[in-house]
């Protein structure tokens, strides 16, 4: 970027315009191949529900996540998101910690395949997207979110919520020039129960557990069972789901998750570890120590928390150590 | 500078203890869904030890930048291992969006014609050729 600068200044301005344009022309080639392969997209979308809020000077991020939010059923203004993202200094708001404040106001928020297909199918399954745009060049950027909320394949547009403009409509190509800048950033924050279509089952599981952490073990249930439906075979989801029923007082549904989650596992040490205290606290000290002494025998990591376990339910059954 | 040798000090430290363990503290008798994910990523020692330092790093610097210390506070709680991380290393040079209005005099031009050739849209008033 300095050698760019640098190189400008001793330029004359027709030489830095075509320069510029040199470096600016590349393909939307994600345009141009959507057109051609997109027979698994509605030819158009349009999200017209999602809320609009007309984002104060420097507040596109507090702006797109309250409306976001808001289509998610969480109603929430800009205002109130404000303290939570805005970095005064920046005058803007950075990505980790727009999903972060999706999480804290109980939205599973993750980020979503770099790709316009990706983007473009989670709008048409219902799903507004939001992203970060550099509306100018890369030397004198402009960063913005705007959140996607439909487009028009035969006209070649995308719609969106954005800055001031409550149905901005874009050649799909800007936007892609646009996006691509961001290295195609977008995120969805979707209320705990709904999954988006486009995320893998890795990046699934990091953003629920997360989303447990920060929101609490009844909004994580909700997500939990979704995503357990859609990845049964996942242990690190049994757990999650598993955890979070516990800690809402089901522990059979709780017990089912661990018992899966061995099976799923047979070496998982916290996964029979939690299924002994659960099934200790249901009264079922045979079954709960065999498989505390399991979780034992497993070792590894979390030897002690199992013998911890093991020793509370076998003073609890009133039997010693042996 | 201060801040690079100070964590690779703490780093270096912490690795040479890394065969005593870091074992959870034995009091819940139930593991947590976020111990086990992370347990699952294979350089989980270093992982933890990068993350107890990012956060302090953040928080501060989120406040030299105009962020009160109760909602840095907040802020930091909410971020994950790998978005603390990322803001640990790259707060600075994150893009942070904020504006569709404000560009200097002197690419106005540029701007104008990457608008209209349907580069950027910065202006409200252009419309791109197809």
């Amino acid at each position: 970027m300095i050698a760019i600068g640098d190189l400008c200044r001793r330029m004359s301005a027709p030489a830095v315009v075509l320069l510029l344009l040199f470096l600016l022309v590349g393909c939307a080639t994600q345009t141009r191949s959507l057109q051609s392969t997109a027979a698994h997209l509605p030819r158009r979308a349009e999200l017209a529900a999602t809320p609009f809020f007309a984002q104060e000077r420097y507040q596109c991020g507090p702006a797109a996540l309250a409306m976001s939010l808001g289509a998610a059923g969480i109603g929430i203004t800009p205002e109130i998101l404000v303290p939570q993202v805005y970095v005064p200094e920046r005058e803007g708001s950075l990505p980790p910690e727009m999903l972060a404040a999706g999480r804290r106001n109980g939205a599973v928020s993750v980020t979503i395949p770099p790709k316009l297909d990706a983007l473009l199918t989670e709008v048409s399954r219902g799903n507004p997207v939001i992203v970060l745009q550099n509306l100018s060049i890369p030397m004198s950027p402009l960063w913005h979110y705007a959140v996607v909320i439909g487009y028009d394949l035969d006209a070649s547009d995308v719609i969106l919520r954005s800055g001031t403009t409550e149905r901005l409509v874009m050649p799909l190509r800007t936007f892609e020039h646009t996006w691509a800048r961001s290295n195609h950033w977008a995120m969805v924050a979707l209320p705990p129960g709904r999954l988006p279509v486009t995320v893998e089952e890795g990046g699934m599981t990091s953003a629920l557990v997360a989303f447990e952490k920060t929101a609490g073990p009844a909004a994580a249930r909700k997500a939990y069972e979704a995503a357990v439906q859609r990845w049964p075979d996942n242990v690190t989801l049994q757990l999650g789901y598993g955890n979070t029923a516990y800690a809402t007082g089901d522990k059979t549904a709780a017990v089912t998750a661990f018992k899966r989650a061995t099976e799923l596992q047979p070496d998982s040490a916290p996964a029979f570890n939690n299924l002994a205290t659960v099934l200790a606290e249901l009264g079922q000290f045979d079954a709960a120590r065999q498989a505390a002494e399991k979780a034992v025998s497993l070792g590894g990591p979390w030897r002690d928390a199992a013998a911890a376990t093991l020793k509370d339910i076998e003073a609890r059954h009133g039997k010693r150590v042996r | 500078m201060i801040q690079k040798i100070k964590r690779l000090f703490v780093f270096a430290l912490m690795t040479s203890f890394t065969f005593f363990g870091f074992t959870q503290t034995v009091q819940a008798a139930m593991i947590g869904t976020d111990q086990v994910h992370a347990a699952q990523a294979s350089t989980e020692n270093h992982a933890k030890i990068a993350a107890a330092l990012d956060r302090p790093e953040v928080m501060s610097h989120l406040e030299k930048l105009g962020v009160t210390r109760a909602d840095a506070e907040a802020r930091v709680a909410a971020l994950t291992d790998a978005e603390a991380a990322t803001m640990a290393g790259q707060i600075d040079s994150l893009p942070a969006g904020g504006d569709v209005i404000g560009v200097l005099l002197t690419i106005f031009v540029v701007l104008l014609i990457t608008d209209i050739l349907g580069f950027t849209k910065v202006f409200p008033f252009t419309r791109s050729v197809r």
